[in-house]
């Protein structure tokens, strides 16, 4: 398929992506590994009549990590997240959601940012973000502001960056000893999108108790979703069995899942609540190998 | 309509073309520069008919604006053979019978050619795994992964008889 | 020929090309003043057209389809498909209207510049539907396109044991990864078309009958063909429309299919429901079998529609001696695009009743699957009520289950599936071929045409085998109803048994010809003369063969299949060239795995297709399929080559052999295809 025309502008410098940006308003739309939005404008569901190719900007693909937080710039592709040592070491939720992503072309040029911002509901990054309690920075004109990571997609496909802004960076909380996570992803077949997915983590007290959770989840609401009550119930508790059951039952009612294509809602809510029970066992385990 | 320039370097040489922005990548390759190798086999990022490596790193062309291929270095099936001979990958998937209808071929040998660079001895796993963005209708698989793995060890034979020449 | 500048090499099949990405795919073609075609389709199901403007439509060419090549059936008149829709839309992707422009993303601007208004009307979408509600076309009484019979009908017997049960496959979309494509070019009377095709003799008979124009007047020329697998065997309205724009404008015209048109406007397969009654005896022995066959043959009729009620039920008691039979069977309109044939047509659907009766009936009678089979099979030749033709049944399969290690599986573990088949292939009505020998080289043309099978390589042989003429000396050419003036097809896994026969026969009388000449026949004699021989060989008895597979699966977490162990051993007859059978048999095995567990196209309520893009429609990735283990018999066919059919052999024996292994681990008793993770988990 072929896209409508349009204007096409190619930034080597933040100021100028924003400069552009203020200057086209809703008209322009940022693009960076074009992933998800070159098949949107190929099948002609979406059109505008600016394209803003931010892929081009300097310093915005590195992933560093200093005392407080992993930062990783929003132009980072998958690929690159995916084979990094750093992140395979330390934050493996991350790298096993990444590895996951579509296949290994695309994640040769999607890139973190647009995976978060696309605001696809199907999209892993943002469940990962959100039980990782990343701050994503946002960069407008006026300067810079932080975006927790559960608030910054609103509902399916819209997110919070205002006319003028876009996504700079995504800040980990450097993982605390005593932690660990797993995404689970759950397909029909290698190719597809997830019936459900799961991304789960967990720092713990050196008596082995919950210290903090966050739970994240994919395609199984019309936004990507955190299962907040689901965190704080598991919090403070030691992890067993019945909690575990618990909990999942819990992280089932945060869900909001649609029949569609990939299966009933019921199907998805079974499926969540047993990816829910392996995730929470995986990342307490994963916590406790010291 | 508005066209923009962009330098790129296609197969070794340099190429500077004027495009309209919309111009996917794989229709720049096709229709300007006739290379035909690349093709087009879905709408939606899936099949991986239309794989080609830009800067050493395989991509599906149908998901890339020609006008983001500016500056960089693009190889498609057509750049693989050198001085007329055939890249092991190319001889190994006729010998080992890794095609039938050939439409799917060139993003086969691609994608295969650039996890052969980052895998020198890749496991039957890690080949299907790593072809998960390639569809193949005719084989079933099977005789490609038998294709990848022989040209593995092609390519592996002949950097031992390059090491030992340099010796 | 219009400036299309391919020399021979070119136009001559050759797989080394590919590798090198030089083929020639009618996408490659680029002609001096081409313009590019696309279509406007129907976003309902069902609809009346209250207005249209814009683009080229009925109102400019008002013709309709001809039904031509595989099933294509003289009766099909009433229903057939009108070129552009006509008044009414009857499914999504029905096309409207048509626009052109100098290249692809100017054409598709265009389609936003055509109005139609449309007044929804209530779809029929379903078998049940059609059943239901009214007829979709007016002036039918009902929504039954065809309804046939086969065998004679009987009397309930008084058997011991009755089981009856409803199967259905769902359908399934060809998706070659070449999707469909033409360049049509009008010079000096002439209509010349490129076509990625699995018949050229089709398409132009097609154009003839559709556009009124004159057999002389057109030649069809095929492309490398990226994959058909049924759907690339017949006419498609774009073929028409973009000829008749040629001839219009005065000007090459290009239509490249997208994935979503493939996907909504090519004809799918299956889409088929059976309704079974075994009546049996306790010690297993099978009285008799009463059956119906339901075709959900959307909109039109394309021709297979009308023709695979009968064959479907022609099949269904498989390779068992069953004395008694009958089978109604109807296909029926529904607001959904027009079924075709997909790799197997007609036959995995009876496979898969007849199979998964045995293996409740097995179950019911708590007998061995395999000792069942057996049991009722005849060491005979057999001919079945209904007319299915098979040779001795019981010694093939015992080697069967012996070579399939199926007793040493069934012990092993839970999940084992077994089926047996018997395939019946399209061989009537035989197969045209023609040989140029000139300049010492060897020129060969046929009817039907490869698109990935390879059959550049049997030629060869067989060439080589009947003329003593070295390999490298014969080349076979893409097919060209300029160079052959008739042919039939590539399809219904006829190709090694008719193209091969042609070949033989066209050798023979070239070999007459020299002895003519040269008082006794030598290559050398050969080569140094010149001939120029064609035959239509007819053939037009059945050739039936066996096949057998085994499966082996694990249920993994939430009902997702692991495919364990995909076994098949068939009777391929003389393997022309053995690495070609094994290739044939590969990946009709992934598409025989792709039908059981992920492939489907899926329509809601409103007729709308729910499935859009090639990862939707379900066809395997390399990361779900396992390796696969191919055993070959070669026992000669009765023709001088040997060859029997087999390209279809893996469609039609996996769904059944890996739905059976599904049920065993799972426990749950599996009616139809795909077998979802959803309904493993209930």
């Amino acid at each position: 398929m072929h896209p409508s025309s349009f204007e096409y502008f190619a930034p080597t410098k933040m100021e100028e992506a924003l400069e552009l940006l203020s200057k086209y308003g809703e008209d322009a739309k940022i693009m960076s590994g074009g992933q998800s939005l070159i098949p949107l404008l190929k099948l002609r569901i979406a059109s505008f009549p600016y394209v803003i190719d931010i892929s081009g900007v300097q310093g915005l693909n590195r992933i560093t990590e200093n005392k407080e937080f992993l930062e990783i710039g929003a132009l980072t592709t998958i690929s690159s997240i995916a084979d990094s040592e750093l992140i395979k070491k330390r934050y493996q939720i991350l790298h096993e959601a990444a590895g996951q992503i579509a296949d290994p072309l695309i994640r040769n040029r999607g890139t973190i940012g647009g995976n978060i911002s696309h605001g696809d509901p199907s999209n892993d990054i943002p469940a990962v973000a959100i039980a990782l309690k990343a701050n994503l920075e946002v960069i407008g004109k006026e300067g810079k502001r932080i975006v927790e990571a559960h608030s910054f997609v609103t509902d399916s496909f819209t997110n919070v960056l205002k006319v003028g802004e876009i996504l700079n960076k995504i800040r980990i909380p450097v993982a605390p000893d005593n932690s660990g996570g797993c995404y689970i992803k759950q397909k029909k077949s290698a190719g597809d999108f997830s019936v459900a997915a799961i991304a789960v983590q967990l720092s713990l007290h050196d008596n082995d108790s919950v210290k903090s959770a966050g739970i994240g989840l994919t395609s199984v609401a019309p936004k990507p979703t955190r299962a907040m009550k689901a965190e704080r119930f598991l919090e403070g508790k030691k992890i067993n069995d019945s909690v575990v059951r618990e909990a999942a039952k819990i992280v089932v009612s945060e869900s909001d899942p649609s029949t569609d294509f990939y299966g009933s809602s019921e199907f998805k809510r079974k499926v969540l609540g047993k990816i829910a029970e392996e995730a929470i066992n995986l990342s307490f385990e994963r916590a406790t190998v010291r | 309509m508005s066209t923009i320039k962009i330098r790129t370097k296609v197969n070794g040489k340099d190429v500077e073309a004027e495009v309209e922005p919309r111009t996917l990548l794989v229709h720049f390759l096709r229709e300007e520069l006739n290379l035909t190798g690349t093709h087009v086999g879905c709408d939606t990022s899936n099949c991986g008919a239309c794989t080609v490596l830009i800067d050493g790193q395989a991509v599906k062309s149908c998901t890339v604006l020609a006008a983001q291929a500016n500056g960089k270095e693009i190889t498609t099936i057509e750049g693989l053979s050198r001085n007329g001979e055939l890249h092991p990958l190319q001889k190994a998937f006729l010998e080992k019978h890794g095609l039938q209808c050939g439409y799917c071929t060139s993003g086969m040998i691609l994608t295969s050619f650039w996890l052969l660079k980052k895998n020198k001895d890749p496991s039957e796993e890690e080949i299907r795994k790593n072809l998960s963005g390639n569809l193949c209708r005719c084989t079933g698989y099977q005789s490609i992964v038998e294709s990848v793995k022989y040209a593995a060890q092609l390519m592996n034979e002949k950097e031992v008889e390059r090491e030992m020449a340099v010796r | 020929m219009s400036e299309l500048k391919w020399g021979d090499r070119e136009l001559a099949y050759d797989s080394s090309a590919f590798v090198r990405g030089s083929g020639h795919y009618v996408d490659d073609i680029k002609l001096p003043g081409m313009i590019h075609m696309s279509v406007l389709r129907s976003p309902y199901a069902r609809a009346r057209i209250l207005s249209l403007k814009g683009g080229m439509s009925s109102k400019d060419l008002g013709a309709r389809m001809a039904s031509v090549g595989e099933g294509a059936s003289p009766e099909a008149g009433l229903s057939i498909e009108p070129v552009f829709a006509t008044g009414f839309v009857n499914y999504v992707g029905e096309p409207v209207a048509a626009v052109f422009a100098d290249d692809r993303y100017k054409s598709t601007d265009l389609l936003e510049s055509i109005e139609v208004d449309y007044e929804p009307l209530e779809p029929v979408v379903t078998i049940d539907d059609a059943l239901k509600l009214g007829p979709i076309h007016s002036g039918r009484k009902d929504n039954i396109m065809v309804e046939t019979s086969k065998g004679t009908d009987f009397q309930d017997p008084e058997s011991p044991i009755v089981i009856e049960d409803t199967l259905e496959n769902d359908r399934i979309s060809a998706n070659p990864i070449e999707p469909r494509g033409i360049v049509t070019s009008y010079t000096d009377g002439m209509l010349n078309v490129w076509i990625s095709t699995q018949a050229v003799h089709s398409v132009k008979e097609g154009l003839v009958e559709s556009l009124g124009i004159s057999p002389e007047s057109v030649r069809v020329m095929q492309t490398d063909t990226g994959g058909g697998f049924g759907s690339k065997g017949g006419l498609y309205p774009e073929y028409v429309m973009a000829s008749y724009a040629s001839m219009k404008f005065g000007k090459p015209v290009k239509w490249i299919e997208t994935r979503r048109e493939h996907l909504a406007s090519t004809n799918p397969g299956r889409g088929v429901r059976g309704k079974v009654k075994i009546f049996a005896e306790r010690n297993g022995r099978i009285n008799g079998l009463k059956g119906e066959v339901t075709i959900d043959a959307g909109a039109y009729d394309s021709g297979i529609a009308s023709f695979s009620p009968g064959f479907v039920a022609m099949q269904m008691t498989g390779p068992y001696s069953i004395e008694k039979a009958f089978v109604v069977a109807r296909a029926l309109f529904t607001n959904k695009v027009p079924q075709g044939p997909y790799r197997g047509a007609g036959r995995p659907e009876a496979s898969f009743f007849i199979e998964r009766m045995m293996d409740m009936l097995a179950d019911e009678l708590a007998m061995d699957p395999a000792d069942l089979r057996l049991l009722n099979m005849s060491d005979k030749p057999f001919v079945s009520p209904m007319g299915l033709k098979i040779d001795a049944a019981r010694p093939f399969f015992e080697g069967a289950v012996r070579e399939l290690e199926y007793r040493r599986e069934s012990k092993m573990s839970r999940g084992v599936g077994l089926s047996f088949f018997v395939l019946v292939p399209a061989v009537y009505p035989g197969e045209s071929a023609r040989i140029i020998v000139k300049d010492g080289k060897v020129s060969v043309w046929l009817g039907g045409n490869s698109h990935g099978q390879g059959h550049e390589i049997f030629v060869k042989k067989l060439i080589n085998e009947e003329l003593q003429v070295p390999e490298e000396l014969v080349t076979l050419y893409r097919g060209d109803t300029g160079m052959t003036k008739t042919g039939v097809g590539t399809w219904g896994s006829r190709s090694a048994i008719v193209a091969g026969a042609a070949i033989v026969a066209v050798c023979k009388k070239i070999k007459q010809e020299v002895e003519k000449e040269f008082g006794s026949y030598s290559v050398r004699s050969l080569l140094s003369s010149g001939y120029d021989e064609f035959i239509n060989n007819e053939l037009k008895m059945p050739l039936n063969s066996f096949g057998a597979n085994l499966a082996t699966v694990e249920i993994e977490k939430m009902g997702r299949v692991r495919v364990k162990k995909c076994a098949a051993y068939y009777d391929v007859g003389r393997a022309l060239n053995r690495d070609m059978v094994i290739g044939q048999i590969q990946g009709g095995m992934a598409q025989g795995i792709g039908q059981t567990l992920h492939e489907g196209l899926f329509y809601n309520k409103e007729g709308q297709l729910i499935t859009s893009s090639i990862s939707d429609a379900g066809v395997p990735l390399a990361e779900d399929l396992p390796n696969f283990i191919v055993n070959i018999v070669e026992n000669r066919s009765f023709l001088p080559h040997g060859a029997k059919g087999l390209g279809e052999a893996p469609t039609v024996g996996v769904p059944t052999a890996l739905t059976r292994a599904i049920e065993s681990v799972s426990g749950k008793r599996l009616r139809r295809t795909p077998v979802t993770p959803e309904e493993l988990m209930k």
